[in-house]
């Protein structure tokens, strides 16, 4: 009876353990997962490479007519305008902000669809990576609401309504950077299980693929997409009240 | 009768109860859990396609707010995942 289990749970060890590769920098010591650590340096030599390489088609005179490529860039910045950062209360802010935004959306976003190609894993599976990415969320908006509200008016706020509210304002403020990376975590987590139970247990051959375009591209977008959003809304309340 | 009930009993280890009372608890953790945002996210979609329904030119906006909305509904469904996942994978 427990046989099965055990089975299962001896095939998705492996998503749990982590390989830690140790550096010394001078007294300090850090500590990093290899796995997350190598995938998030292939996303970002992917975004990069893609950069460099959509640059050159951008290299003309603004005179000429624009090219195939520049169009399509033209159509994809226009989208991720209107759709992230045209959320912001003020159109300063979300055009200061747009290559934070945008860059958050596409690293998600190529993250969440390197763990389709096998052998290869979604950096986002791991805590560290999301959490990384909800601290400078947060760190950001904090920094944002100093600099709209100024520095009294942004301290006062943790004692309304009431000075006793204290607790409850920065508990709920800290919540905020936590929900953020455990929603990603989560999402791209129960994904992976998900397609590796089946591979390894129930029908190794069609279904995963199925599974892989479901989970690993569809819902890895539109967790990219919530990734973003909710970013853009957390900076905007901050920043508004 | 008797006897053979307290030899099955006998075979069962403090550990064998253990991992069944994990099972368990990460079986309705998730089972429990998954009702809450099931219910919110419905309801949202629910109202977005009533205002989609009266108005067809307000359906980026409507979309857009319900998704964002159904990520935050989403968020206790998530939770219970964890802890579902620590039960199972960790304790």
């Amino acid at each position: 009876m427990g046989t099965i289990f055990e089975q299962l749970s001896g095939t998705l060890t492996h998503l749990g353990e982590k390989q830690i590769v140790t550096f010394h920098l001078g007294s300090l010591q850090l500590q990093f997962d290899k796995a997350a650590m190598i995938m998030s340096w292939i996303v970002m030599a992917l975004l990069i490479a893609l950069a460099l390489f959509l640059r050159r088609a951008l290299l003309q005179d603004v005179e000429d007519k624009p090219n195939r490529v520049q169009a399509a860039l033209d159509a994809l910045i226009d989208l991720l305008q209107s759709q992230l950062t045209a959320n912001f209360s003020s159109e300063r802010l979300g055009n200061e902000l747009f290559p934070f935004i945008s860059t958050l959306f596409l690293f998600v976003l190529f993250s969440n669809w390197l763990g389709v190609i096998p052998g290869l894993s979604s950096p986002t599976q791991d805590l560290n990576v999301t959490m990384g990415l909800a601290l400078m969320v947060f760190a950001t908006s904090q920094f944002l609401a100093m600099k709209a509200k100024g520095m009294k008016t942004y301290w006062k706020g943790y004692l309304e309504p009431m000075p006793f509210m204290l607790p409850l304002n920065i508990i709920g403020e800290l919540s905020r950077p936590m929900s953020h990376a455990f929603r990603l975590f989560g999402n791209v987590l129960a994904g992976t299980i998900l397609t590796t139970v089946v591979m390894a247990k129930f029908a190794p051959i069609i279904v995963p693929s199925i599974l892989n375009v479901v989970f690993g591209l569809f819902f890895g977008a539109i967790q990219a997409f919530v990734f973003a959003i909710l970013a853009v809304a957390y900076i905007n309340v901050a920043v508004e009240n | 009768m008797l006897q053979e009930a307290q030899a099955v009993a006998s075979g069962i280890s403090g550990a064998d109860i253990a991992l069944a009372a994990k099972y368990i608890a990460a079986g309705l953790c998730m089972g429990i859990g998954a009702i809450g945002p099931a219910i919110g996210e419905g309801m949202a979609a629910a109202h977005a396609l009533d205002g989609m329904a009266r108005q067809p030119e307000m359906q980026g906006a409507l979309m857009r707010t319900m998704v964002l909305g159904q990520a935050i509904t989403e968020s206790t469904g998530i939770y219970s995942l964890l802890i579902a996942i620590v039960l199972l994978f960790v304790v």
